[in-house]
């Protein structure tokens, strides 16, 4: 037995020498003083915090980050709870179909996916023509390189990871409960509101979490499809970390990033607790 | 009024099922085209993208390095992620439950992020914009998927087997390879395919840790779109799409989709 808790050693230390020590790494880079024509010099500051965090360009697109990544994370939600709960009644052949499309783009790269929507949505591209043709538009619309784009491409790139953990809640409700509750004379809308909407709970939980913690650090989909036009904070970050090599003041940028995800994740997991709670007793 | 509701929800699904697949078909449809412009629907069906995609010395470099990259991840993962899940299963209900949680870290917490540690990490060790340094954020951000894909295999795994086999007087390496490893193979192949298509279509880790000169192929794509627009780019990334294509199919032969995610 003890031999076989041995086993996990190469992965922990993969983990602690490349993945955990690095995160130490961006937090101690953030606080080393800047130097001329060096990434980084010797001795530590504070600046680079009192710069990020004084400085309404760096506010206000880390702003816009956060209410972009809110606005994905409800509209995939929107988007997947009805695609789990299909997924959740239907069977056999068709069941592995219908997986198989919800996680097909998930194994197919962000920027692909991201070329696909310009594709489509290109001033000459079939969108367009097709609402020319409908007469539902006068002249193209110029959809690329705008907010609204990156918002949907996002939501694209992350429905599976919503689907999935709602899915596997669905899934583990016993069908049984469903019965006992329409059995009691609840209508299907009332069961569904009632006992499978609660019960599924967690897996949106997770969902939520995990959408909104990936879209606000979201770096390809912004720098292909939004143009110059709105400045999002993980483009900031690589711009200062490759553009201008300012390695302490881009970690800076990071860590306040990051900070500000994991404030809002914990608000929001505060103030769902109870309804997680309801599920669990 | 039921069957009216009905036919509304099936047109809602409809209509997102569509959303999700549409690009996938945008892209491997101007790829086909005949003609000489990036447009939708193709003009006349044709392969001669491709062949224009592998005349391009770029590009050409650009997949061999992503392909080299890609299968060094596969090999190094399968074989970290087969002996952690082999620890995994030891460990008690709780304990597991932590350690898988620390083992999917890298999928969970955003890959800038990690990019970023990872930049400022290999500098240090003097690795900074080297090959293996690049393969190093590789491996990492891979990791987890094949964790995930082995973790699931062994659960299939019946305990009682490999308690016959050690009562019949095997030793654990032998138990390892005649018992459990035959059933978890498919598993690893899993874990391994997942390994490969993570790998071949990483982006943030790749723009911030490559190797001076080198271009991974989703870097080259993402120039390629920036500066030129023909269908050139759409034959790079219908490669992509032929991948996962085969990856879904592979692993629902292999072990089952519902049982990989």
């Amino acid at each position: 037995m003890k031999t076989r808790l041995l086993l996990g050693l190469p992965a922990v230390a993969l983990l602690l020498l490349f993945f955990v020590l690095p995160y130490v790494e961006m937090v101690a880079m953030s606080f080393r003083a800047p130097a001329s024509g060096l990434p980084f010099g010797e001795g530590h500051t504070l600046l680079h915090y009192q710069r990020a965090l004084g400085d309404t360009l760096y506010l206000g697109a880390l702003g816009r980050s956060l209410l972009m990544g809110g606005v994905v994370t409800l509209l995939c939600l929107l988007l997947s709870f009805p695609l789990a709960l299909h997924l959740s009644r239907t069977q056999g052949r068709w069941h592995v179909v219908f997986f198989a499309c919800i996680v097909s783009p998930l194994l197919i790269g962000v920027l692909v996916r991201n070329f696909g929507w310009m594709l489509l949505l290109t001033v000459d591209g079939p969108a367009n023509r097709w609402l020319l043709a409908a007469g539902l538009i006068e002249r193209p619309l110029r959809v690329l390189f705008t907010p609204g784009l990156v918002v949907l491409a996002l939501v694209h790139v992350f429905t599976p990871f919503m689907v999935l953990p709602i899915a596997t809640a669905l899934r583990n409700i016993s069908p049984a409960l469903r019965e006992a509750s329409t059995s009691l004379g609840a209508g299907r809308f009332e069961t569904f509101w009632r006992v499978t909407l609660p019960l599924a709970f967690p897996g949106v939980q997770a969902g939520v979490v995990l959408v909104f913690v990936l879209s606000v650090a979201a770096y390809v989909t912004p720098a292909l499809l939004g143009g110059q036009g709105v400045a999002l904070m993980p483009a900031i970050v690589v711009r200062e970390l490759i553009g201008s090599f300012a390695w302490p003041f881009g970690a800076a940028l990071a860590v306040v990033m990051a900070v500000a995800t994991l404030s809002v994740v914990a608000v929001f997991t505060l103030l769902t607790q109870g309804l997680a709670e309801r599920t669990r007793a | 009024m039921t069957a009216f509701l009905r036919s509304l929800s099936a047109i809602g699904l409809g209509l997102i099922y569509a959303f999700l697949l549409l690009p996938l078909v945008a892209v491997v449809g101007a790829s086909l085209t005949a003609g000489e412009m990036m447009r939708l629907p193709p003009q006349g069906l044709s392969l001669k993208w491709f062949g224009r995609f592998l005349g391009s010395e770029t590009f050409r470099e650009a997949l061999a390095l992503s392909l080299q990259v890609a299968g060094t991840t596969v090999l190094v993962v399968v074989t970290v992620a087969t002996l952690a899940a082999l620890c995994h299963r030891a460990l008690t209900r709780r304990l597991g439950a932590a350690f898988r949680v620390a083992m999917l870290l890298p999928l969970l917490l955003p890959e800038l992020l990690t990019a970023i540690g990872l930049l400022f990490f290999l500098n240090h060790l003097g690795l900074g914009k080297t090959l293996p340094g690049l393969q190093i954020g590789h491996v990492v951000i891979a990791f987890p998927f094949a964790f995930l894909a082995i973790v699931a295999a062994l659960e299939q795994v019946d305990p009682a087997l490999e308690e016959a086999s050690a009562s019949l007087g095997a030793s654990g390496f032998e138990t390892f390879r005649r018992v459990v490893l035959p059933l978890v193979k498919s598993g690893m192949l899993t874990g391994g395919l997942f390994a490969f298509i993570v790998s071949f279509d990483m982006f943030t880790i790749s723009l911030l840790l490559k190797p001076i000169g080198g271009n991974t192929l989703p870097l080259a794509l993402f120039d390629f779109l920036t500066y030129d627009f023909d269908p050139t780019a759409a034959a790079a990334a219908t490669l992509s799409v032929i991948f996962a294509f085969c990856g879904v199919v592979l692993i629902e032969r292999l072990v089952g989709l519902r049982r990989a995610f």
